[in-house]
């Protein structure tokens, strides 16, 4: 008794020794931390920047002796860019196909592998595989899968109408870039709509059953509601890298040879970052590419707000299972 | 009548989604003389396969990815975990601020941040090597780093008051406790950080030069004759072969995501 009452005082820290206590504590919490602070400082800050900087000059990647600060004139001269211009309308395009089918798509595979079938890991499998899929190989399998010589496309068009001979890659590149896109991308969205389905209680779909609702009605009035939080996270998601896509576009040439880093991409699939890019790694415009790059922050930035300003109407937050 | 409405539509999206993959495999097993002939090979030419390993220098560009994926991982892995465990358990000032700031580099646009990383590399003559690889594995990808710490927040505190008592440091508990513990997080992560090196072009394709890139970089350009004629069904075994270990490897990891996640709930 009396040996309690003597350590328990000891233990308890006074005011000092908790500043210094909460300092070794911040000590600590800053050491575990620092690799990536360091690396945020080094690889992001530092970086962001110098290319904010760099969209006011006409800096050409090399030679830091002919840089000059030219103001606003690179942003000017975006604004004013009819190749940027264009390509921010096919992109636009592109986004307003890729994104709402691609959305429609996942949820609607999510929905069906959910149901208690037979093989549904395999079936999850299969729309999983192309998201794995390195988009070097996805361009290949799509560049020969539409071959106007050995595709598998035409053939099967072939059993219907007969002497078809459309060179997708020519005629139709833009048709081919978004399904290669809504191809790619459906899997990541389908485990997405799938954790979020498996978030929802069953008790809530059987009390709708019991009360005599059909299974669409349930679909409609039960499940949907309750995903948007999901069905919003897809689309944000899916909008940033719709207006992003770049590799794609460049790999997906018509030649069966070129897939290098020079190559432009046929006029219907330059898209926005594809000018961006050439202007910077080929045309040696770091400056200029710089400003078109911070334009599109801005535009994907705006996009990204107008979304979640509409999501208090259409998005349904409060679930308490 | 039950069973085509509920399986019809399953299997035709899933044949509409494998119809792509399976005409690779098809044409990778063709003679050269029978693309665009036949629609399918009279005989399988295994032979592909022999001539995509010999004729692009196969295993060297498959070692250089391997190296560089493997690496990068490892590092990323590694570190997010260490670093999504200081945010998941220990305090500071601004620390949720900084929490803030890793989902905010998310955000950003790839090439919005690349270009700048670019003429910092070539400014320091990092171009050309794997630095630029080993040093965005040091500094820990956003993407792990949550991942971590919504992993970590889930520990029971009482193990950190056990092993602190015992006179165990931060360092020490992470790596006893919380790194032996976090399977299915180290797995999940691993391979994501392993496939986005691995699947890469465009970060190669601007660093690298041609011997000492990746197998991505390789890959996208087609095989020729010495005439130079394309080689299409050549191409596809090698496309096969660039893809197939990956295939391979989730088809073996996901496995075991699925018993770290069984074993770890038993032991919460």
């Amino acid at each position: 008794m009396a040996g309690a009452t003597q350590v328990l005082p000891r233990t308890m820290p006074r005011p000092a020794a908790w500043r210094r206590r909460g300092v070794r504590r911040a000590v600590t919490f800053y050491l575990l931390i620092s690799p990536w602070l360091l690396g945020f400082v080094v690889l992001s800050a530092v970086p962001l920047v110098g290319a904010f900087l760099m969209s006011f000059t006409n800096y050409d990647g090399l030679n830091l002796d002919y840089v000059r600060f030219v103001g606003t004139d690179n942003y000017l001269r975006a604004l004013g860019d009819s190749d940027a211009q264009y390509a921010l309308g096919r992109t636009l395009l592109l986004m307003a196909v890729v994104v709402p089918v691609g959305l429609v798509l996942q949820l609607v595979l999510a929905l069906m592998v959910n149901q208690p079938i037979r093989f549904s890991n395999v079936f999850r499998t299969i729309f999983y595989l192309p998201y794995v899929v390195p988009v070097v190989a996805g361009v290949w399998i799509w560049k020969i899968f539409v071959d106007p010589t050995g595709g598998l496309l035409n053939a099967l068009l072939g059993v219907v109408l007969p002497d078809v001979n459309v060179r997708w890659l020519v005629e139709y590149p833009t048709a081919v870039l978004a399904v290669l896109t809504i191809w790619g991308a459906a899997g990541g969205g389908m485990v997405v709509f799938l954790a979020g389905l498996q978030g929802i209680p069953a008790e809530y779909r059987e009390a709708a059953m019991i009360d005599g609702a059909s299974r669409a009605q349930v679909t409609r009035y039960i499940t949907l509601p309750l995903l948007t939080p999901v069905i919003f996270f897809n689309l944000v998601t899916g909008i940033i890298v719709a207006l992003q896509i770049l590799v794609q576009p460049m790999l997906l040439s018509p030649g069966i040879l070129g897939l290098s880093p020079g190559t432009v991409p046929p006029r219907d699939n330059y898209l926005y970052v594809v000018h961006a890019y050439i202007e910077i790694f080929t045309k040696q415009l770091f400056g200029y590419g710089s400003a078109l790059l911070w334009v599109l922050f801005a535009v994907v930035l705006g996009l990204t707000v107008l979304l979640f300003k509409t999501s208090r109407r259409w998005v349904f937050y409060g679930v308490e299972p | 009548m039950r069973w085509t409405t509920t399986y019809g539509p399953v299997l035709i999206a899933a044949t509409v989604f494998a119809l792509p993959l399976f005409w690779v495999l098809v044409t990778s097993l063709k003679k050269q003389s029978e693309y665009g002939s036949a629609l399918f090979p009279a005989e399988p030419q295994w032979l592909n396969y022999e001539l995509a390993v010999a004729l692009a220098d196969f295993a060297h560009f498959a070692a250089n990815s391997l190296f560089l994926s493997g690496a990068y991982a490892f590092l990323a892995v590694l570190v997010s975990a260490l670093v999504g465990y200081g945010f998941a358990r220990h305090e500071g000032p601004g620390r949720n601020k900084l929490f803030v700031l890793v989902l905010a580099t998310w955000m950003v646009p790839n090439l919005v941040l690349f270009v700048p990383q670019f003429v910092m590399f070539a400014r320091l003559g990092l171009t050309n090597t794997y630095w630029p690889w080993i040093l965005w594995g040091l500094g820990g990808s956003p993407f792990a780093i949550f991942l971590f710490r919504q992993f970590f927040a889930s520990f029971p505190r009482e193990l950190d008051d056990a092993a602190e008592v015992d006179g165990a440091g931060p360092l020490r508990i992470f790596l006893q406790i919380y790194l032996p513990n976090a399977g299915p997080a180290l797995a999940a992560s691993a391979i994501f950080m392993f496939l986005w090196v691995w699947g890469d072009w465009l970060y190669p394709a601007l660093l690298l030069h041609q011997d000492n890139t990746t197998l991505a970089v390789r890959m996208a350009n087609a095989y020729a004759d010495p005439h130079g004629n394309p080689l299409q069904t050549v191409t596809m075994a090698g496309v096969v072969l660039y893809v197939l270990p990956l295939i391979a490897f989730f088809a073996f990891a996901q496995r075991f995501i699925v018993r770290g996640i069984v074993t770890t709930g038993i032991k919460g």
